[in-house]
């Protein structure tokens, strides 16, 4: 168990900051995302983290120590990545052994026996273990290598998109796995992705980032509900969110200082109504139905500008109809044209 | 314009069949996507489509002309593989005239159809520059460009947008959606991402290790599945299976699970013909149609397993007897982990398969079951 404390931490690659001046605090058994684009700078904090690549500046401390220049294999961490390190020519029951028995001293065989099947069951191959590693799914081989450093018991766990080469269902269900693995075990988690939703899913605190410089830290219903800039906003949500003029989208701004904002709002914020509807300000033609099967994602023109809404595939409008929009108004963002932050 | 048919197409590598006795017919103007993983031979039928492989056995049609045989370039269909393959040294221009100067066309109209090409993907102003000084959605738009200009009677796309970030997947799923319906050609496009493969095409091919399994509206794929590997790979969350036991009562077939019950109407009857009384099923139900904290007769007690909120939406991850039962849950329901809350099943869009998976029943709006907890 560890707290991790980012401080001032820059990586450069000769012109190419990529990582810019990080400050981030990762408390003790927390499960922290690392969210962003390719290219962000997510991949090259975590590699600090683990050791891959020293700091240009800045500092990393595990509970106050600074580790920035101990040795990868003595920070006690653990790794899980896209493509899963595990041995494909030993039996899982070996494979997830063999963190114990290079240890030293060795445990007994009684107890290295317990907790290759204590992990086991945790990430559910039991019924594997006398399979040949190289013969399993590319799904089994994934938990083959979370169980192979859950083993050894890291104070800190690493996890690079490490489902990214998964179908999306055995995706969906590890999702909801790890969740529960990660509640149990207790151990700090760091998880690089790219996907939004398995960061807004998992994590209890997310940290955005873009070109090395981070955006907001903060819990999955702040990033959601209140992101600090537009490129959080945009980044987060399934569907993107909307952004509008003020005059289009027919409301007032907060008179706060900025003289040209946009208005941010969620397509599941949006609502289709009759055309003839009392309430609806504003008109707009439909121009696409996106059927995702559960839901619909429908395209609008609302004086010329495109607008997502999320539909109920049940009362799916025709292209070309004329609808009414209704918004809602607690629920709309409002950013600064220039700096791109949020406007409060 | 075109029609393309496959008739008993099988292809074979070695000892691998990638593609089993494979027949569709894909209509004049269509936008048809081939979903399946990785490895189900969604790229080997669009290369035999246009020519690449030969199959062993069946042939390929164009127009009900036979093309089997047919030299690739002369079979008037341009394919757009997952690389893009944009020459680097050419200019944008360059590389739209290139498949035109190759046909030799005359000067005048390799540079009207480029201009007017690179007007439909509005990258006329782009024209001067190189590839490397593009976006990834520009370059891509490029590569669109390079189909397109040919002016072919069908287009086979192989999974284009896999290579860009997820916003720009977003807004090219829909750029290229409209773009198909402006131009009203044949478009082939494989994927392995279902929300692609539900939302843009027509109708959709779901592909398994070589074998057709359903050939549908996306609408239908998703809710008359004809197997469970078909309701898995559409939906997301996936489909939940929930195993339950064929029994009777008062001569009437019902499915029996420890915390409920589900009745079969009369017009559900055919049930009778595939399950008999005693065998095991599967009762699959979409997390969109199971609802959390819910009361009345139909609701059944479950234990939170975790949940995943989404921002817009909260998967809520329920254990339900021996079974793990995904729920999409608006953000407003809240939930805490290991709790014990009340859950319920909307009858009208349950799915009733045999243990080996293929569907006996789907509901698909219709009242054909009643769902009634356990006392």
């Amino acid at each position: 168990m560890a707290e991790i404390r980012l401080e001032n931490l820059t990586k450069r690659f000769g012109p190419l900051v990529a990582v810019d001046d990080l400050d981030l605090t990762m408390p003790d058994g927390s499960f922290v995302a690392l969210l962003g684009p390719s290219g962000c700078g997510k991949t090259t904090t975590m590699n600090m983290i683990s050791g891959l690549e020293r700091p240009t500046s800045g500092e990393i401390y595990f509970d106050d120590q600074p580790i920035s220049r101990v040795d990868p294999g003595r920070r006690n961490v653990g790794f899980v990545f896209q493509n899963y390190a595990i041995f494909t020519h030993m039996r899982v029951y070996d494979n997830l052994a063999f963190g114990l028995r290079v240890r030293k001293p060795k445990p007994s065989s009684e107890e290295l026996d317990r907790e290759v099947r204590r992990v086991a069951e945790i990430v559910g191959l039991t019924g594997a273990l006398d399979r040949n590693a190289g013969r399993l799914s590319v799904n089994d081989m994934q938990k083959v290598a979370l169980g192979r450093s859950m083993i050894v018991n890291p104070a800190i766990f690493l996890l690079d998109e490490p489902f990214s080469n998964l179908d999306a269902a055995f995706r969906a269900y590890m999702r909801a796995e790890l969740k529960r693995i990660q509640d149990e075990v207790g151990q700090t988690m760091v998880y690089v992705t790219h996907d939004q939703v398995e960061a807004m899913s998992m994590a209890d605190h997310i940290a955005v980032m873009n070109l090395g410089v981070l955006q907001q830290y903060g819990t999955p219903a702040e990033i959601y509900d209140s992101p600090s800039n537009r490129f959080v906003a945009g980044f987060v949500g399934s569907t993107q969110m909307n952004f509008l003029p003020p005059s289009v989208a027919d409301v007032r701004p907060p008179a706060n200082g900025a003289t040209h904002v946009s208005v941010g709002v969620r397509p599941e914020n949006l609502r289709i109504v009759a055309a003839d509807s009392a309430d609806a300000k504003l008109r707009a033609k439909v121009t696409l139905v996106e059927p995702l099967g559960a839901k619909d994602v429908v395209h609008l023109s609302l004086e010329g500008h495109e607008v997502r809404v999320i539909g109920t595939p049940g009362q799916r409008p025709r292209i070309g109809e004329n609808v009414g929009v209704l918004a809602d108004m607690d629920r709309v963002h409002f950013f600064d044209d220039e700096t791109g932050e949020a406007v409060r | 314009m075109a029609t393309l048919r496959l008739d008993n197409v099988t292809k074979r590598f070695g000892n691998v069949t990638a593609l089993k006795d494979v027949s569709l017919e894909i209509r004049d103007g269509e936008f048809f996507a081939v979903l399946g993983p990785p490895g189900a031979g969604k790229t080997t039928l669009l290369r035999t489509i246009v020519g690449l492989e030969r199959p062993e056995s069946g042939d390929v049609y164009a127009d009900d002309e036979r093309i089997t045989d047919v030299y690739p370039g002369d079979r008037d269909i341009a394919i757009m593989f997952q690389n893009l393959a944009l020459y680097p040294d050419k200019t944008v221009f360059g590389n739209l005239a290139f498949p035109l100067k190759q046909r030799k066309l005359p000067k005048d109209e390799i540079k009207e159809r480029v201009q007017k090409t690179a007007a439909v993907l509005h990258v006329e102003h782009l024209l001067e520059r190189k590839p490397g000084k593009l976006s990834g959605g520009e370059r891509q738009r490029v590569a669109l460009g390079r189909a397109l200009v040919r002016d072919p009677r069908a287009f086979l796309f192989d999974e284009p947008l896999s290579a860009l970030d997820a916003l720009l997947r977003l807004e090219m799923r829909a750029e290229l959606k409209r773009l198909q319906r402006d131009l009203g050609r044949t478009l082939v496009y494989v994927t392995h991402d279902q929300v692609e493969a539900m939302s843009m095409p027509d109708r959709v091919a779901v592909l398994r290790e070589g074998v057709v399994q359903q050939v549908d509206t996306p609408e239908n794929v998703y809710h008359r599945p004809v197997n469970r590997f078909v309701a898995t790979v559409v939906g997301s969350p996936p489909m939940n299976f929930i195993p339950c036991t064929v029994g009777t009562r008062n001569g009437a077939l019902h499915l029996k699970h420890d915390l409920f019950e589900v009745a079969v109407t009369a017009h559900g009857l055919a049930l009778g013909e595939s399950l008999a009384e005693g065998s095991e099923c599967l009762l699959g139900v979409r997390p969109e149609d199971v609802r959390v904290a819910a009361a009345g007769d139909d609701a059944f007690g479950a234990t939170v397993y975790t949940s995943e909120p989404l921002g817009g939406e909260t998967v809520v991850d329920l254990q339900v007897g021996r079974t793990l039962v995904k729920a999409l849950a608006p953000p407003s329901v809240r939930v805490t982990q290991d709790a014990q809350v009340e859950i319920a099943v909307d009858a009208a869009r349950l799915h009733v398969f045999t243990s080996e998976g293929e569907t006996v029943l789907s509901a698909a709006g219709e009242p054909i079951f009643s769902v009634r907890a356990t006392a």
